[in-house]
């Protein structure tokens, strides 16, 4: 593990105690031990279970639904269908931030109501006694559909006279970006380059599928205790059931996997329903074939780059088209193509540019959020055609990247002057070196190394004015209680605010309890998404923090008639600094503050810098508050009779700003490396007319514990970024290169670019053919 | 959810072939592959019989002749034998890449075989190595060559009365090479795409027997009998060796499927047989040398 610092950083010379460290994360033991409680562990006196029942058709009228056998069945307390539902008629699946403001289409049907539009739509929900009767309640529902022509391929749903499944015309979202002359730079161009790469279906495949318990309690309040990572659902939930937004709490557990899966509402809505429906606390774990129709998977897009080069390998002009897959109904695919639209260039700087990006509406599974959120798809692109540039102009293709990297205060796709560190190619050396050297080739086997690059936002969209709240509080014993609604969903997001509020106290971090998760007591703190958690959160827990290290030292300060400034706090203890033997301990120093009516909390609220969006017709504007560098270097043996690729080493350098927890970082890194190889080698859901074919997971292949690769994380740390101490957001950042620089790996071992994936043994050898023929 | 269905749990070898004579029932062992069917149908099940108690089909017994094992060996139980790799090298090779740990330890040999798949991975080793079968049942014993046993797409010669009660063979002889290899889509829990296991001895510089099994690429595991023969009674050379991986692609009839091609599968088993072919020919070769 390599960690360079920057010495030209803002805060060098600040002495951390604990930031940084690799220590125990406080959530480790519990999960460690198997004593830590996920949705689906709970359970309550007269619980029922909750089924569902989704669509076998992508595209027909729903003629007939008829429950009444199944609602006859001995044990089932209810069955719900479009026919029983409040009138809203409708749920949410935008992203309204903490300000509610609403892309225009995002409602989708809570069950389908006359038709289905995908298969795998919701039609019927049961409660009932148990498991058993529940499922056996859904084979006695009858449903007569009339199958309806459908798309299935978002190039046929553009076409004129495509049947029409969403809006005027299938145009989920379009985004254009003229920046600079085109024509000019085509013209100054020695070389055009021009490639169209394509990208599957990704499914989560979260340890945990969906899962969630909804009953009514004493007061008239709708709980929801939920895998879920956004607690601020509780207001869609209200408002499509027709609740107030103070009669539903919801709570989310430790989460199993997230990933973007857990971002829209997934099984919440029904449970809230089924529950005010039967008076019962009702429980619903989807079993895994269903889990992977009850959220989105990663959109497929087809992106072409047609870039002008100089003879010395500088861009000189780049047009670039994004088609993305958005399946049937919206959700958050507007917003993924803008973040696809925004990473479209990687990380280089591009003067002359032109971008038209378009999601189109399918009769396919809804696609939706997933680490990297359009970001990895398009950087995918971008490094590929790095690859293919370098080859023609018979560079290096590093050297064609250092001859174009952004660097601090260039612009952007969008114009955005990139205030933050830019450390693309020290990452990058640094990942490529520590491959090593290469083995020698077999009679059968060719070694490939590969790299990418990539820009990735951390935080959400200026225009959704992101805010986070959190309190700090130091009990009279001198232990501290952190209360943040953040949602942990495995990266250690309520651990980073222990070590970030125990740094500043002088506490250890165990002494730390940090309350999270809770829609209706801990202070609303916004979504465990976009790389954002750790930035916002972080920084509103450092501020409350500060305000409570404030108010302590105050009292201390004169207490021992010195200045707050000559005091720091450290191991349970407020000394001076020059004199440490002078010293109080904080569980007296809290009694000062109590003494003197002095505030032992605060609650802080963290806003993120905003702006009003982007010009229509330029694509010009601020879009995000920052963005993280790095890079991901593979080593692979490929198979040149087979088709076989082996992924032999995986290295992950990333500048991160600041880590605040070492060990989270390489986690991080290293969960990154694998799905990323999922993506790039053998993860894929096929789809045929709609219809799922590897809707199980010896179908749908992630990579196991024996496809392991060597993993490495460096970890560098340029303390620019936005976030607490100078971080950045790194949980899709790190996963943004890797599929790229596998995809390039095999390139470099068999001489021929493989422009989609998955790269399957069948495409490489597929590749190798047509190289052959083409001697 | 798993659907409701009947265990019968016979404690001896006695009551479990009565019990499979009178009801309509079937054997369950490792339940790796019954049981997930059982979930993905829905429907109520059948009704099993438990292997669980039968301690007669547990074990592994060497001898200089033969080979028997008892058909509810687990994967795990070959991999622990210390035996097994001189008694079946691609027994062995097999069994570290099957399914995974976990998979390992619940499936068995029997089970793998009775479920008649393609795709069974346990098959081909013993295919290669010409495993005999032994089958009871009320009415008696009766034993049979795993290849006469293999009918069609999960179609065997057991009826529904008689159980599978071990599997045995003759262990390879000096000269002899057995050699497996599965291609998968990933490394660790994956459906075989093609299996091969070959098995080939070399007396004297002229190769005297030869067997290639192949797996994932017919309705059934299957011996490609023509490419065998094109081998035997010469050294193996470049030419013969590449006209029997010619004839073991020809002789396969894959499907498409959503792991690959058939196009791809042909493909694949020709480089695998002539890989494995080359690599027992030196390996076996180099026994007398």
């Amino acid at each position: 593990m390599n960690r360079i610092e920057s010495p030209a950083a803002s805060t060098a010379n600040l002495q951390l105690r604990q930031v940084g460290k690799p220590l125990v994360r406080t959530d480790s033991p519990t999960k460690v031990y198997g004593t830590a409680v996920y949705a689906g562990d709970l359970t309550m006196p007269g619980m029922l279970c909750a089924a569902v029942l989704h669509s076998d058709r992508a595209s027909a009228l729903l003629r007939h639904v008829d429950t009444s056998r199944a609602e006859a069945l001995a044990g089932v307390h209810c069955v719900l269908t479009a026919a029983d539902l409040p009138p809203s008629q409708g749920v949410m699946t935008d992203m309204p931030g903490q300000t509610g403001g609403l892309t225009k289409n995002t409602k989708q049907p809570i069950l389908a109501k006359d038709r289905v539009r995908f298969c795998g739509e919701p039609i019927a929900l049961v409660a009932a006694e148990n498991a058993a009767i529940a499922e056996q309640a859904l084979r006695l529902i009858d449903i007569e559909y009339e199958d309806l022509d459908g798309i299935y391929d978002p190039f046929d749903a553009l076409a004129p006279g495509a049947p029409i499944i969403f809006g005027d015309d299938n145009v989920v979202a379009s985004y254009k970006v003229r920046k600079g002359d085109i024509e000019k730079g085509f013209a100054e161009a020695d070389f055009i380059v021009e490639n169209t790469f394509t990208t599957q279906y990704q499914e989560q495949a979260f340890l945990e599928p969906e899962a969630a318990l909804a009953w009514v309690d004493e007061h008239e309040v709708l709980n929801i205790r939920s895998s879920t990572q956004v607690v601020e659902h509780y207001r869609a939930v209200a408002d499509a059931i027709g609740l107030p937004h103070n009669r539903v709490r919801l709570r989310a557990e430790f989460v199993g996997g997230g990933f973007g899966g857990k971002e829209v509402m997934t099984i919440e809505v029904w449970l809230a329903l089924l529950a005010l429906a039967s008076r019962r606390p009702v429980q619903l774990v989807q079993p895994r074939e269903r889990s992977f129709l009850s959220h989105g998977p990663r959109h497929p897009f087809t992106m072409t780059h047609r870039t002008g080069v100089s003879g010395d390998g500088k861009i000189t002009a780049l047009q670039i088209k994004l088609t993305s897959d958005a399946g049937a109904y919206a959700k958050l695919s507007p917003y993924i193509l803008l973040y696809a639209t925004v990473g479209a260039t990687g990380p280089y700087r591009v003067d002359n540019l032109h971008i038209d990006s378009v999601s189109a509406a399918t009769n396919n599974l809804p696609a939706c959020a997933f680490r990297g959120f359009g970001t990895m798809q398009a950087n995918l692109a971008c490094e590929g055609q790095m690859e293919e540039i370098a080859k023609l102009l018979g560079m290096d293709s590093m050297e064609v990247r250092r001859r174009n990297f952004i660097h601090t205060g260039d612009a952007n796709v969008t114009g955005q002057i990139i205030r933050s560190a830019v450390w693309s190619d020290q990452c990058a050396t640094q990942a490529l070196a520590t491959l090593g050297e290469r083995p020698t080739d077999t009679q059968t086997t060719r070694i490939g190394h590969g790299v990418a690059c990539y820009q990735q936002s951390y935080g959400r969209i200026r225009w959704m004015k992101d805010s986070s709240e959190a309190w700090v509080g130091v009990e009279m014993d001198g232990t501290v209680i952190v209360r943040s609604a953040v949602t942990d969903i495995g990266a250690g997001q309520s651990s980073a605010l222990a070590q970030i509020t125990g740094e500043i106290l002088g506490v250890p971090m165990d002494q730390v309890v940090v309350y999270f998760g809770d829609g209706a007591v801990t202070p609303l703190a916004g979504t465990s998404t976009a790389s954002r958690a750790l930035y916002m959160s972080g920084n509103a827990t450092k501020m409350a923090a500060s305000q409570v290290r404030k108010n302590l030292l105050s009292c201390v300060a004169g207490y021992f008639g010195v200045k707050i400034e000559q005091l720091d706090m450290c191991d349970s203890q407020v000394f001076i600094i020059d004199d440490p033997q002078r010293s109080i301990a904080l569980k007296d120093c809290v009694k000062l503050c109590a003494a003197e009516g002095v505030h032992r909390h605060n609650l802080a609220i963290f806003r993120a810098p905003t702006s009003e969006g982007i010009d229509p017709e330029t694509g010009q504007g601020e879009v995000f508050p920052d963005f993280t560098y790095g890079a991901h270097a593979a080593q692979v043996a490929v198979d040149i009779e087979t088709g076989e690729v082996k992924v032999l080493k995986s290295i992950g350098a990333h500048d991160v700003g600041q880590a605040i927890n070492l060990r989270a970082v390489e986690g991080q890194v290293e969960g990154s490396a694998l799905m990323g190889q999922g993506f790039a080698l053998c993860e894929e859901l096929i789809l045929k007319q709609g219809r799922l074919q590897t809707g199980s997971l010896s179908e749908y292949l992630i990579p196991t514990s024996e496809d392991v690769p060597e993993i490495k994380a460096i970890v560098l740390e340029s303390r620019s970024g936005l976030g607490p101490f100078g971080a950045k957001g790194i949980g899709e950042p790190v996963y943004a290169p890797v599929a790229a620089s596998i995809a390039n790996a095999v390139a470099d071992a068999i001489g021929v670019h493989i422009f989609e994936l998955p790269i399957t043994p069948e495409k490489v050898i597929k590749a190798l053919r047509e190289k052959e023929s083409t001697k | 959810m798993l659907p409701p269905f009947e265990l019968l749990e016979p404690h001896s070898l006695d009551q479990a072939l009565k019990m499979l004579a009178t009801s309509e029932s079937v054997p369950l062992a490792g339940g790796t592959n019954l049981l997930p069917d059982l979930r993905a149908r829905g429907e109520a099940g059948g009704r099993f019989i438990s292997l669980a108690a039968l301690d007669q089909l547990h074990g592994i017994e060497h001898s200089d002749s033969r080979v028997l094992m008892g058909a509810r060996t687990t994967l795990s139980d070959i991999l622990h034998d210390p035996l097994m790799p001189t008694a079946a090298p691609s027994l062995v090779s097999m069994a570290k890449v099957f399914a995974g740990s976990m998979v390992r330890n619940a499936a068995t040999v029997a089970g793998n075989i009775c479920y008649g798949s393609p795709s069974a991975d346990v098959v081909p080793p013993l295919l290669s190595l010409d495993a005999e079968l032994t089958l009871a049942s009320a009415a008696g014993e009766r034993t049979l060559s795993l290849n006469d046993f293999l009918l069609d797409y999960k179609k065997t010669a057991r009826r529904p009365d008689e159980l599978l009660i071990s599997v045995s063979w003759a262990p390879p002889t000096t000269g002899t090479a057995n050699l497996f290899y599965k291609l998968g889509r990933r490394r660790g829990d994956a459906i075989t795409v093609v299996g091969v296991a070959v098995t080939i001895t070399i007396e004297k510089g002229n190769c005297t027997k030869a067997r290639i099994a192949l797996g994932s690429v017919a309705p059934t595991v299957f011996r490609a009998q023509e490419a065998e023969e094109a081998l035997v009674g010469g050294p193996l050379t470049a030419t013969t060796i590449g006209t029997a991986a010619q004839a073991a692609a020809q002789a396969s009839r894959p499907i498409d499927d959503i792991r690959a091609s058939a196009d791809y599968r042909r493909h694949a088993v020709h480089m695998l047989v002539r890989r494995l072919l080359t690599e027992a020919w030196q390996t076996a070769g180099s026994q007398h040398d």
